[in-house]
This record gives structure tokens, C-alpha cells and sequence, in this order.
């Protein structure tokens, strides 16, 4: 089992880290945990790309471009994030382990000390931040919020998961609205940013070679671990085990070639932290989760009724998704198949062969995330998140242990709660 | 062959077999993923070649159909084999190259031969080539929705005038109607010769046991390599913008440098670290450019750069959404020609220096990301690590060079999909 220790360093902040000496870089994250959506929703998406702008020591970007080639290169990235029904808003940074370069000692540190001069210590003007940086990042920010119908792969989950948990935090979108971002300033920026600071859990990782007593000194040296006694608990998310009515049908028309089908059902309670969710996996990786799946053999390689089409899981809300790539005029026939290979679950008609598989697949990629680091902190955000400590190794135990009776029991869990087909109407 | 790079703490073991596969394992310690790739040198700029002393001109698409089909042999489909060992499978096809590769946590042996067999034998018949251009023209049409990649296909088009790099690797669905069960088994004889191709395996494995392996499933004799062709060249691009709408909410642009291509015996590694350099310190996320560029909105934190080499031909490309191309463009060739001028200061160069040396790092921890590295270098008769080595015979004259071709007229064109 990969080393993996969490510790409450504080009040309200907790450092996850994953203890190897295999990897020649090193990840570290910072991140607020908050409630997604309401009204502060644009103003804390916005809010780590503003303060990635500067800080008190390295006032703009260029400044802090410059401390970032003297760290070999470290990067840095502005996270913003839907963890289940949580928005973790921060930091993400690789940068390469000290042992590997010459003179390279001291590197972890100043990579931890630049992320806690980003989120504590943030370039201002007259008490709030600067109104340049404030600006540019909210134009940055209803840009993105715009971009995200750009690529058509990417927007028809998103909109199916807006429709279908419309009443749901999980449906909330995660930069806001563009009517919220229009209304960014740099006095409501400063007070959201004071509010998060109060507000949030605070998550911390680290994933390298360096040892827990080190790594955990170098994090007590900044005011990241100073003690936030205001922090609100998480909420759990709330995971409806069925829809609340019948099954809706949405159809939208957007001016590309390639339709895209989309259908969302509930897990009849399968989650994260609730329900049958090793089951769940191996269910939903039979069905769409590969090559060898249901969904992949049937509705792309025999009836060649789309590019792509695959079921996820998203345990942390407890919802299953198939997104599909297809003609307009194959949008009933496509549909039906899916469904049709869901009913084949329903109804036992599971090989042996495909339950191995499906399990194999498990242990393949759950087992291949030991071995990327940022991969490891997503996957333990996520954990936190949903106040859970699984290790990788654990699902891949459980995995294997579930039975075609209990996949069975997971595919007649599961209920169609929406169809969403975006029709292509260009050319 | 061992090889060892002590600074770096990586080493590998490297073999020519028989037949002229060459094989190459990268260890790495701890991982409980072991990934091996099994590349062509055949990538879909190699459509025009002659073989046996005929030419052929194949339809666009060609390579990336034949990977497709591929992973069809007569006893069934080799995606059906590795699901049952539980490996996760897949192909690529660029430019310059084909490639087939697993990634396994366990039974990696029993995956090899499954990969070996299968890029080893092909088989097409009428009826399966026939289904497989409706699964692919599904593929194109995906691809023509997607911004980012008809940017780049607009800027190969607007750079150069004839070179095959132009067109786009699927093919199109014209293109790829052409395309018969002859042709593929032409392609697959051309290029899918033992000496025309590479075994990468990184992880955990035995290096005995895998040339073992690769010589009793890859064919005893090598086949003759096709002759390929690439039309004539010239140094001045083809258009100087490219434009075209699309439902995208803001612009996005691609600007590329026409550079000189490799010369024979020239180093493709240390080409590519130098243009790689260069563009860092034009407009890399950490150089002067950037931030003056990104603070007045002109490119945003998508914007990326990379440096391309294929056969007769080397690009600059650096690119990503903007409220105006038009004046990106000016202030990046501005910068162009500065620094053609001026030269680069040591401070600035050493430190850009030292940071491309912690991303080139980065890579050796990634299985699937060293593998292609190293299947790419090999092709060029070199070894990824090498990289270090070579950073040393690099200078700030030598990059002022770089930036004195790119600032010739003539050299750049800019692609741009602009909001409908």
C-alpha cells in the first residue's frame, strides 16, 4: 500500500500526503473547500485567478514567472473545481524534486512558501485588490463562462447535468453566472475572499519523496496552517436514489455537424459515501466504462451508431452518464440501444468474461493512479471532500470481491432521470 | 546496450534484434504500471512513396485508417484480447508516426504478444473496411466541430504550400472512401517493416524476455522500406493568414514560425530543445512577453507553445484564444525581431534554461509520455535522456539565430477561428 497519511494541522486545515520516493517531482495543492453555488458563486471562481496575478512580495506576473524558472520550472495553476457539491478553489503545483537538480535544495519550500504568499498574502491596493488584476480576470471569467459551449464533448454533460439536478447544489454552476460575473468588483472580490478565508476548510497535499515530519514543518512555517476557527463543516451531498418524476427528454439545437446524446439516470442511491458502490463501479464499467463494455461493443463497433459512447459514474453525487457522439438521425435509434444494453444488465445477461474484465479494467486504472501524482491529489481531494479515506487499493479489493448478483442489484437500481440531445444544426 | 544516466538516476537497455526491431526498456522503480508502445515510423505525411519500383499515391487518411483496422485479426478483435487481461489499450497516428500501446498492471507478457500478433498480421477484407469508414467519418466530423483542431489544421495549410503535412491526418470523408483493402496491405508492407519500427516498453519487465518475445512475433526478414516523397520545398510560407468561422464564443489563434528543417545528420533532440527554448523565452508562461501580453487580454492562461519537426520541415507554433489575433500577432513578431536584433540576456537565458530543464524532467515520470519520447528520438537514431547532455552545447547566440530565421519575411502565418 502507497504511504498515505492525513493530519489535522489546525483548526479547520487538514494535509493529506502520499509518501514516495518513486517520482522525480513533487505536487503540492492548496485549496479552499466551499459550498458550490449562491451568490458568491462568480466571485470565488474568479478569486484565485486574481490573486495568482500578484503578491505583496512578487507584485505581477512577471515577477512571479521569474520565481517560478528559479524553481526549476514549478508551476503553478489556479484551481477551480467541483468536488461533488463542493467548490475547492486554489492552488495546484508540480514542481521537480530537489534531489534531481543541482542546487536544487530548498526547492519543495519555496514552492510551499510562493503558494502561501498566493492565497495569504496577496498584492493589494488601498485595502482591496487591484482593480487592473480585478478587471481582467473578470473579463477572463465571463469568457470562460462563454467558452464552455465551445467544444460540443464538453458542453452536452455539462448542460444534461445542469437540466437534470437544476434543484440540486450539484447542478449549480461552478464559475456562476454571467450576470454574477459581470458584477465582480475589487471590493466585493476582497470581502468574498476574506469571507472564503473564514468560511473554508482548508486542504493541503503533497505527494513526493520528502518525509511526513519535513513535509508537514515546512507547511507549519507559513500562516497556511494558522488555525481558522470559523470554518464551516461540509455538508454531505445529498444523492437522490431515484428521479423525482418521470423521465424528461430535452432537445436543443446548437450550429455544429455531430449531434451528441447524453442520458443521465440515478444509482438508487450508490455513492461515494452511500449505497453499493463497489457494485456500482463494476456495473458501470460492464456497461460503458471500456473497450470491452457493453455500450462500446454494441452501440459503437456492431450498430456503428457513434463515434463514441461510454457511462460514467460520478460517485461523489451518486448519477450515472452516457455521453455519445452521433448522426442527428440516429438520435431514437442510438438512444434505444443504450438503454436496451442497460435492460441486458437488468436481466442478468452478464458473461463471465465481461465481469472479469470489468474488474480487471478497475484494478488497471485505479492501480495505474499510484503511479501519477496528479492524479493521486484529485483523487484524494475528492476523498476529502466527501469526508472519506478509501485508498485506491481498497476499491480495487472490493472490486474484485463484488458478485453478477450485486452488479445485477446496481442495474436495476438505476433509473433514467434524463435524455438530453444536443442536435447539430450547421450545415 | 545499457546505458546510464547518473545525473538524471535513469538507465536502459537497448537492442537491435535480427530483423532490425529495435527494442528499448526504460525501467522504473516502484511503478506498478508498466506501459509498452510499438511505433511505425509511418505517419500520415508518408501518403506518396514507391515500393518494388512502383509509386503510389494514396488517399489522405490512410495511416489512420490502417490503425484503426488493425486491431481487427481473423480470430476476433485485439481490443477483446486485452480486455480480458485487463490491460488498457489504444493507437495513436500524427504526423510521422503510428503507434500501438498498452498500459498493464499486471500480465504484461501475455499483453506483449497480444500487441506484437496484431501490428504484426493484418487482415482486411471488404466488409470490414466498408463499416470502418462510417465509425471514422463519425471521427472527422467530430474533429470539424472542434475549434482546436481546425486552428491547427488552418495553420499547417497556411504554411506550407505542398508539403502532406497540410492535410489533415483523418483524411476526409471523400478521401477516405478511396481507401481499399490493397492499399492498406500496400501501407502495412512499405512501412510496417521490423526496421521501420520501435518496441518501447517502460515500467517493470525482463529485457531478455522481451527481445525474446518481439523476435518470435515480429516477422524473421525485414521487409524493404517504401521511399517516400514529399513534394518540393520552399522557405516562404503559403498564406500569410488563415481564417474561418465558427460557434466559438471568443477567437482563438495558432501563429507558426517556418523553420528550416533538420539537416541531414543535424541532432532532431537538440533542434527541438533549442526551438523549445527559443519559444519559452519569446512568449513562454513565465517570459516578459507574456505577462505584458496577458495583462492586456490578448492571450489568456490556454495560450501554449510547441515546437514541430517532421520530415523536411520544422514549426514554431504558439497559440490560444484572444480578444484580437491580429494584434497578438503584431507584438509576438515584434518581439521576433527584437530579439533577432538584440540578442538575449544571460540572466533571462539562464534561468529559462533551467526551467525547460525541470519540464523536460518531469517527463521521465511519466510512463506513456517517456515511451513516445523515446520511440520519437529512436526514430531519429537518439535517446530522450541525451537531453540533458545536450542543454550544455546550447547558447544564447545560437538562439538569437533561431529568432534571426524566424524573422525573415515571409516566414509566419497566422490561423484564426473567429466567433460566427
Amino acid at each position: 500500500m502507497q504511504q498515505v497519511t492525513r493530519k489535522k494541522l489546525a483548526e479547520g486545515v487538514h494535509l493529506t500526503y502520499v509518501t514516495t520516493p518513486k517520482f522525480k517531482r513533487a505536487v503540492v495543492r492548496v485549496a479552499l473547500l466551499l459550498p458550490l453555488g449562491g451568490p458568491d458563486a462568480a466571485l470565488r471562481a474568479c478569486l484565485p485567478h486574481v490573486l495568482r496575478r500578484g503578491t505583496k512580495r512578487l507584485p505581477d506576473l512577471r515577477a512571479i514567472g521569474e520565481a517560478l524558472d528559479d524553481l526549476y520550472g514549478a508551476r503553478i495553476e489556479a484551481i477551480v473545481r467541483r468536488e461533488g457539491e463542493h467548490l475547492a478553489v486554489g492552488f495546484l503545483s508540480d514542481c521537480i524534486d530537489e534531489s534531481c537538480a543541482p542546487g536544487a535544495d530548498g526547492l519543495t519550500a519555496g514552492v510551499i512558501r510562493l503558494l502561501a504568499e498566493l492565497l495569504c498574502d496577496p498584492y493589494t491596493q488601498e485595502g482591496v485588490f487591484c482593480p487592473d488584476y480585478t478587471a481582467g480576470e473578470r473579463e477572463n471569467l465571463i469568457d470562460r463562462i462563454a467558452a464552455q459551449k465551445n467544444d460540443p464533448r464538453v458542453w452536452a454533460p455539462l448542460r444534461l447535468t445542469q437540466l437534470m439536478c437544476a434543484d440540486e447544489a450539484y447542478g449549480q454552476p461552478v464559475h456562476g453566472t454571467k450576470e454574477q460575473a459581470e458584477k465582480v468588483t475589487e471590493r466585493k472580490l476582497y470581502a468574498a475572499y476574506q469571507r472564503a478565508l473564514d468560511e473554508a476548510q482548508l486542504e493541503l497535499f503533497y505527494c513526493g519523496p520528502l518525509a511526513p515530519d519535513t513535509v508537514e514543518g515546512l507547511f507549519m512555517d507559513t500562516p497556511l496552517a494558522q488555525p481558522r476557527p470559523k470554518a464551516l463543516p461540509l455538508p454531505p451531498a445529498v444523492v437522490l436514489a431515484q428521479p423525482k418524476g418521470t423521465a424528461r427528454e430535452v432537445v436543443e439545437e446548437e450550429p455544429v455537424t455531430q449531434g451528441k446524446l447524453s442520458l443521465g439516470f440515478r444509482t438508487g442511491g450508490a455513492s461515494l459515501t452511500g449505497g453499493d458502490a463497489a457494485a456500482y463501479w463494476v456495473f458501470q464499467t460492464l456497461y460503458g466504462g471500456s473497450t470491452s463494455s457493453k455500450l462500446f461493443l454494441h452501440v459503437r463497433e456492431q450498430k456503428s451508431l457513434c463515434y463514441y459512447a461510454s457511462a460514467q459514474f460520478i460517485a461523489p453525487k451518486g448519477i450515472m452518464m452516457v455521453n455519445s457522439g452521433i448522426e442527428n438521425r440516429d438520435f431514437a435509434a442510438a438512444r434505444d440501444e443504450i438503454l436496451r444494453q442497460l435492460d441486458e444488465c437488468r436481466e442478468g445477461h452478464i458473461g463471465d468474461d465481461e465481469m472479469d474484465a470489468a474488474r480487471k479494467a478497475l484494478a488497471t486504472n485505479w492501480g495505474a493512479m499510484l503511479d501519477d501524482p496528479l492524479t493521486l491529489e484529485r483523487y484524494w481531494l475528492g476523498q476529502a471532500a466527501a469526508g472519506t479515506m478509501v485508498a485506491p487499493e481498497e476499491r480495487i479489493a472490493q472490486a474484485g470481491a463484488v458478485s453478477r448478483e450485486r452488479v445485477v442489484a446496481a442495474a436495476q437500481a438505476t433509473t433514467l432521470d434524463m435524455v438530453y440531445f444536443m442536435k447539430g444544426a450547421a450545415g | 546496450m545499457s546505458k546510464v544516466w547518473t545525473a538524471l538516476r535513469e538507465r536502459m537497455e537497448e537492442r537491435t534484434l535480427d530483423n532490425g526491431l529495435r527494442v528499448c526498456y526504460l525501467p522504473k522503480e516502484g511503478f506498478g504500471k508498466t506501459f509498452a508502445i510499438l511505433a511505425a515510423n509511418f505517419g500520415s505525411v508518408d501518403a506518396s512513396f514507391t515500393i518494388d519500383g512502383q509509386r503510389h499515391e494514396t488517399p489522405a487518411g490512410v495511416a489512420h485508417f490502417l490503425e484503426h483496422k488493425m486491431f481487427e485479426d481473423e480470430d476476433g478483435n485485439a481490443l477483446q484480447k486485452f480486455a480480458r487481461t485487463g490491460a488498457s489499450p489504444n493507437a495513436f497516428t500524427s504526423h510521422t508516426m503510428t503507434a500501438y500501446h498498452f498500459s498493464c498492471t499486471e500480465r504484461f507478457e501475455e499483453n506483449l504478444e497480444i500487441l506484437l500478433k496484431f501490428v504484426f498480421t493484418p487482415y482486411f477484407t471488404e466488409e470490414n473496411v466498408a463499416k470502418e469508414r462510417g465509425i471514422i467519418g463519425q471521427e472527422i466530423g467530430m474533429m470539424d466541430d472542434t475549434p482546436g483542431w481546425q486552428v491547427f489544421c488552418g495553420l499547417l495549410g497556411g504554411l506550407y504550400r505542398n508539403h502532406p503535412v497540410r492535410v489533415p491526418i483523418a483524411g476526409s470523408v471523400d478521401s477516405i472512401a478511396q481507401i481499399t483493402p490493397e492499399v492498406l496491405y500496400t501501407c502495412h508492407r512499405a512501412f510496417y517493416s521490423p526496421k521501420n519500427m520501435v518496441l518501447v516498453v517502460c515500467g517493470t519487465a525482463d529485457f531478455d524476455e522481451v527481445c525474446r518475445m518481439a523476435a518470435q512475433f515480429s516477422p524473421a526478414e525485414a521487409a524493404e522500406i517504401g521511399e517516400r516523397h514529399y513534394g518540393s520545398r520552399r522557405e516562404a510560407v503559403s498564406e500569410l493568414t488563415v481564417t474561418r468561422r465558427m460557434p466559438v464564443s471568443r477567437p482563438q489563434f495558432l501563429l507558426g514560425f517556418k523553420d528550416v528543417p533538420c539537416a541531414p545528420g543535424e541532432s532532431h533532440l537538440r533542434r527541438g530543445l533549442l526551438g523549445e527554448l527559443s519559444l519559452r523565452i519569446l512568449c513562454g508562461d513565465t517570459s516578459p512577453l507574456y505577462a505584458e501580453l496577458y495583462a492586456k487580454r490578448l492571450i489568456g492562461r490556454d495560450f501554449d507553445t510547441d515546437y514541430m519537426i517532421f520530415p523536411e520541415g520544422a514549426a514554431a507554433v504558439l497559440g490560444g484564444e484572444s480578444r484580437d489575433p491580429e494584434a497578438a500577432r503584431e507584438a509576438i513578431e515584434r518581439e521576433v525581431a527584437r530579439l533577432a536584433r538584440e540578442g538575449v540576456g544571460q540572466a533571462l537565458f539562464g534561468r529559462m534554461k533551467k526551467a525547460l530543464y525541470g519540464l523536460r524532467l518531469r517527463v521521465f515520470d511519466v510512463p506513456e509520455a517517456y515511451a513516445r519520447q523515446q520511440a520519437t528520438a529512436l526514430f531519429a537514431g537518439e535517446d530522450y535522456a541525451d537531453f540533458a547532455a545536450l542543454f550544455d552545447t546550447i547558447g544564447a547566440d545560437d538562439v538569437q539565430a533561431v529568432y534571426a530565421r524566424w524573422a525573415q519575411r515571409d516566414r509566419s502565418c497566422m490561423s484564426a477561428v473567429l466567433p460566427q
